[in-house]
């Protein structure tokens, strides 16, 4: 008799959320297992080869610009997990005709959305850390790696993702993401302050770079592996990261919120 | 007098005539099946061509005389490769997603006509790119080219062989999909880590050794010994080995084309 009463009562709501998050959890891990593995092999090839690649272009540099270079290899093999491969994978949903069927399943949005974040936050990890240890032994840089490392690499990887589901959600047409993730990989790559010292680009273009997340990120990664290196505030990187996080997830809570 | 008249319009045209005739509706029909991808490979062709020159000028810690230069004759040599080895294989990978690849070898044009076309297009694609990235070269590192007669052999070999090497893999292929990612692995080989842009010293001597037989070092050559003056030599044995791949790759392409189905 207590054992059906118990049963039927509608779980707390946290203990419900929680419920819903785990299940989705396995969804998308069962349903994105090919895609992950492909994900992993281009982190470690686009991390470590362009870590190769960037020293064929620069010729003999000194230990201090081959120490930038190391340590900007994690920040390159996160952005594209973020950026490139989080708004792929929902694309993927819109174009199989299984977004909305994750949409109607039983579980709240939020848990749903979390699930995801924390799949590719978590996914985009071994990756960089591989990433780093190859470019580390191939240039023979000495890291100092502190424990600020862990959450810095958490950190960015959590923000990459959230702004990539952001635009995921956000951009309905599949040619529209693949322009941004095209444009975002060519800024990042060429463009970017990640791999060299940001006081070598001309001040409007630096400045651009305070605004966009990809200079911070690698700010805050490289506290974690050097000491005395970065010579800006690690907090305020922090701080830029954290808004970006703010307004995806503002983003991605009204385009989930909204749908239907 | 009479049947002399209809003899004459019965008989079949001469081949050449008729493989030209095929070349140009073949032309017309890939600019009109294809003007809405067009401006889109034109625009970021030159996005390309001019973004790698200014994007490696800020990143290279100190970019002396001789490292501007191999930037910017590497960018032309890179728009050459590209249209060939990677346009033109997305080209026919398109028509094959697309389901009008058979639809147009079922025309009655000359295969190699057809082919032809393609690759035509994809040249012209080529050009808008190759000018951005000299112009911006020019505005931004001053660097003054020395053009000299070797441009036309070098720039159309190095389209031709890039071309059918190109077509040879597009043809190949069945899966568009593997098309895809073999290109894709192609720019990332060829961008990072061919000798093209940089001089082959900074390879690793593996690597260094196994360039000397692939064709691209020997385009890069060609290319910058024709644009430059005293930067690098070009050697009878680049030619030749440039002239081989060339021939080998046409000689594949054309093994492919005539054997499917």
């Amino acid at each position: 008799m207590t054992a059906t009463t118990f049963d039927l009562r509608a779980p707390s709501e946290f203990g419900s959320w929680l419920d819903g998050y785990t299940s989705m959890l396995r969804f998308e891990i069962r349903n994105l297992r090919t895609y992950l593995t492909v994900g992993l092999a281009i982190q470690i090839l686009l991390g470590a080869g362009m870590a190769l690649m960037y020293g064929f272009y620069f010729g003999d540099v000194d230990s201090v610009q081959r120490t930038f270079l190391v340590t900007g290899i994690p920040t390159l093999a996160l952005v594209p997990i973020g950026f490139v491969m989080v708004p792929n994978a929902i694309m993927e949903h819109k174009l199989r005709d299984t977004y909305d069927y994750v949409w109607s399943l039983p579980v709240p949005r939020s848990g749903s959305a979390m699930a995801s974040a924390t799949i590719f936050t978590c996914l985009a990890l071994p990756g960089a850390a591989v990433a780093l240890l190859i470019a580390s032994l191939s240039y023979d840089v000495d890291l100092r790696v502190s424990w600020a490392a862990v959450p810095a690499v958490l950190f960015t990887s959590a923000i990459a993702t959230s702004v990539g589901y952001a635009v995921g959600h956000a951009v309905p047409e599949p040619r529209v993401i693949s322009l941004i993730t095209n444009v975002v990989m060519f800024l990042v790559l060429l463009f970017s302050p990640i791999v060299v010292a940001i006081d070598q680009f001309p001040d409007w273009w630096a400045a651009v770079h305070k605004v966009l997340p990809f200079w911070h990120m690698s700010v805050v990664i490289r506290a974690g592996l050097t000491e005395r290196m970065v010579s800006s505030s690690v907090t305020a990187s922090y701080g830029a990261l954290m808004a970006w996080g703010v307004a995806a997830w503002l983003v991605a809570a009204w385009v989930v919120g909204r749908r239907h | 007098m009479m049947d002399g008249a209809l003899m004459v319009e019965l008989a079949p045209t001469r081949p050449g005539a008729h493989w030209l005739r095929s070349y140009g509706a073949m032309l017309r029909w890939e600019v009109v099946g294809s003007r809405l991808l067009y401006p889109l490979l034109l625009v970021s062709q030159v996005l390309v061509g001019a973004g790698f020159v200014v994007g490696f000028g800020l990143l290279i810690p100190e970019l002396d005389r001789a490292a501007a230069q191999y930037l910017s004759t590497g960018a032309v040599v890179m728009s050459l490769i590209l249209v060939g080895l990677v346009v033109t294989p997305q080209l026919v990978a398109q028509q094959k997603m697309q389901g009008s690849y058979d639809y147009v070898w079922s025309m009655p044009v000359p295969r190699s006509a057809a082919s032809l076309a393609t690759t035509t297009l994809a040249a012209v694609v080529a050009i808008p790119g190759i000018v951005a990235a000299m112009l911006v070269a020019s505005w931004r590192y001053d660097v003054s080219l020395a053009i000299d007669p070797t441009v036309v052999p070098a720039f159309a070999l190095t389209l031709a062989c890039g071309s059918l090497i190109g077509s040879a893999i597009g043809h190949a292929l069945d899966q568009p999909q593997v098309t895809m990612l073999v290109t894709q692995l192609g720019i990332f080989f060829i961008v990072g880590f061919s000798p093209v842009s940089f001089p082959a010293d900074r390879l690793p001597g593996w690597l260094a050794t196994l360039h000397e037989y692939l064709p691209m070092h020997h385009m890069a050559l060609a290319v910058r010994s024709s644009l430059t003056d005293g930067l690098v030599v070009m050697t009878p044995r680049s030619w030749m080995i440039l002239s081989l791949w060339t021939g080998a790759a046409a000689l594949f392409t054309a093994v492919v084309l005539v054997r499917r189905r």
